[in-house]
């Protein structure tokens, strides 16, 4: 006769409800994760909080008014996003885009990536239990470069700067040097992050093994950016498929071995190095004067009908433009393929049969930015 | 300041699209400078004996333009592009082939019918001359009477070349085989063209609305059944046909 403490009790999935107002979320996010005691057996992702129908919007307007949406989409790296949109355009339109204005886009995007990166590494080490000391590292370091973009921008986040064919006006007389004072920053920022973190005992324990992906299972999934370069897959468009002026930096590309968490925040960090030395080298190339805007311009910009697919790499990965025109003065169809929507579709792969914690980190490592998911 | 067009400011009307009306002597004629390269020949008449004030209510009606093109002259690619090695892994007839520019340089788009794409797809990340083993982007496309259009951006990360694969289906027969199965990447992408476009993909793994409620499943928002009246009416003239164009 089976006593009564010893009959077997009925197991149960437990769904529990993570988001959409959750800290570790980074946005509006939320996914129902089924635990079988502390381990994931399922994760079903919800997005779609912030959709506001961008594409669509992007429809009605001309090709100049939509630059300024890019900047709305992808919040953290508008550069990156704009160049994209920029580079579309001008593939369709056929324009030469002036060297000066070449350089300064580079410079600008790059600065852009770090303080992109530096924005992950303060929310990914709150993620691991920092408890906050991550931020205030990283976050100063993103002030100075908003600084920096708001004098050349004025805008502190919707820098809307990049214009079809160059620049929308000349950067700040003394841009040469600011750069220069801010990536003096910016280094002892990589720095303190690098000494905080890296060999933080804690956090490696809470980064290393988790999450892992390999190169076929990352290159299967769509992931791009650091998260593709983790699994190992030494791929990059600044490279692979250079667009702007990028041939001519000499710079690495950082690769991980395992795929995990903790090389992703390693390839980010020394991502982070590489941009430096492209701003440094950008700025010794760039020619003092020029002009920065394509001649012969008309004011309304119209494409010839044809259709594009642009990509740049932007902190979080490819991030693609799809652009069909039927001529006139506004995209017929406009896909954006942005990065973190692909990395996320992942998700669900890589949190299955990891413990419930790990979600939290796994999550973070992706580096999503909920508008340029749901656009 | 230098304008886009290296124009000084003041010789120019103003940006705001408004026509001679805010000129100081209305009805004078335009500066000369600022409409020197209209491409479109009667451009100039009308603006002239505009009247100022009611210009926008009883604007003379645009002289008919050249027909513009709406579809890109389709230019077959050389011979021995990415094209033909499809055709071989695949076995699938190609129904139109052409190239499409890429960030320098161009790159190969081809046509098939819906039932060859999942075979397609699959030859493409299979076969070794192509190794397309990345699908970057998966869009859907409305293209009102031609139908409902769905495009694969292919990449090889080995060989550093992709193809764009594309298939139309109708609306009232929008039913793509999904190729989740395939690629994995494309699970999200089309569950989002599904979302947009009610393009149904049959064997899809997880067919629920991705970026839209549960319940909005009949409504798709990108079609260009749906305009986007609101915004017309906020930006009004700014956003009609051809405004803007005498600023050139």
């Amino acid at each position: 006769m089976v006593a009564e403490h010893e009959r077997s009790l009925e197991v149960v999935d437990i769904p529990i409800n993570m988001g959409p107002q959750h800290p570790s979320t980074h946005g509006v996010f939320r996914m129902v994760l089924m635990v079988d005691g502390e381990k994931c057996v399922d994760v079903i992702p919800h997005i779609g909080y912030m959709h506001r129908g961008g594409e669509k919007l992007m429809e009605a307007m001309d090709f100049r008014q939509g630059i300024g949406y890019c900047d709305r989409t992808e919040y953290l790296a508008q550069f990156s996003a704009e160049l994209a949109y920029v580079i579309a355009v001008e593939r369709l339109m056929d324009v030469q885009v002036p060297e000066r204005a070449e350089y300064i886009r580079v410079i600008l995007t790059e600065l852009n990536r770090l303080s992109s990166h530096f924005m992950f590494m303060g929310a990914f080490g709150i993620d691991a239990g920092v408890f906050g000391t991550s931020f205030t590292y990283a976050f100063p370091q993103r002030e100075y470069l908003q600084e920096l973009f708001e004098e050349v921008s004025g805008d502190r986040l919707m820098y809307a700067y990049f214009r079809v064919g160059g620049l929308a006006w000349e950067v700040t007389d003394n841009f040469v040097q600011r750069c220069h004072e801010v990536l003096k920053h910016t280094q002892q920022g990589i720095r303190d992050i690098d000494e905080l973190l890296t060999k933080n005992e804690i956090f490696i324990g809470r980064c290393q093994g988790i999450g892992a992906f390999t190169a076929d299972q990352a290159i299967a999934y769509g992931l791009s950016g650091p998260m593709l370069r983790a699994s190992g897959v030494p791929w990059d468009l600044r490279k692979d498929e250079p667009y702007s002026v990028y041939d001519r930096f000499n710079f690495e590309i950082p690769v991980g071995n395992y795929g995990d968490v903790y090389d992703r925040y390693l390839v980010r960090l020394e991502e982070m190095r590489q941009s430096v030395s492209i701003v440094e080298q950008a700025l010794e190339q760039l020619p003092a004067e020029g002009p920065i805007v394509a001649e012969k311009l008309p004011r309304r910009l119209r494409t010839p009908p044809g259709e594009v697919y642009a990509k740049v790499e932007a902190p979080r990965g490819e991030w693609g433009v799809y652009l069909v025109s039927k001529g006139g003065d506004k995209p017929y169809r406009l896909k954006m393929r942005s990065p973190s929507f692909c990395n996320l579709s992942a998700l669900r792969e890589m949190c299955l049969d990891q413990f419930l914690a790990d979600t939290v980190m796994i999550l973070g490592s992706m580096d999503i930015v909920l508008c340029c998911v749901d656009r | 300041m230098t304008l886009p067009d290296g124009q000084e400011p003041e010789a120019k009307p103003d940006d705001a699209g408004q026509p001679a009306a805010s000129a100081p002597e209305p009805g004078a004629e335009q500066p000369s400078e600022a409409a020197p390269s209209t491409p479109e020949a009667g451009t100039d008449a009308p603006k002239a004996e505009k009247p100022p004030a009611a210009a926008k209510a009883e604007r003379p009606a645009r002289p008919a333009k050249e027909a513009e093109p709406k579809t890109a002259p389709r230019v077959a690619p050389p011979a021995e592009s990415v094209n033909e090695a499809v055709a071989a892994a695949s076995g699938v007839t190609l129904s139109a082939v052409y190239i499409v520019p890429d960030w320098k340089g161009e790159s190969v788009a081809v046509e098939v019918s819906r039932d060859d794409v999942p075979a397609v797809l699959a030859a493409c990340r299979d076969d070794e001359r192509l190794d397309m083993k990345y699908l970057r982007c998966l869009s859907g496309v409305d293209w009102q009477e031609e139908g409902l259009e769905v495009v694969y951006h292919l990449y090889s990360l080995s060989k550093k070349r992709g193809i764009t694969v594309k298939t139309r289906v109708s609306y009232d027969d929008a039913n793509v085989p999904s190729v989740a199965s395939v690629y994995p990447a494309a699970e999200w992408h089309e569950r989002e063209a599904r979302d947009m476009f009610g393009i149904n993909f049959t064997g899809h793994p997880d067919p629920r609305p991705l970026l839209l409620p549960d319940d909005m499943i009949d409504h798709f928002p990108l079609r260009k059944d749906n305009p986007l009246q609101e915004i017309e009416e906020w930006q009004g003239d700014s956003l009609r046909e051809g405004a803007g164009e005498e600023e050139e």
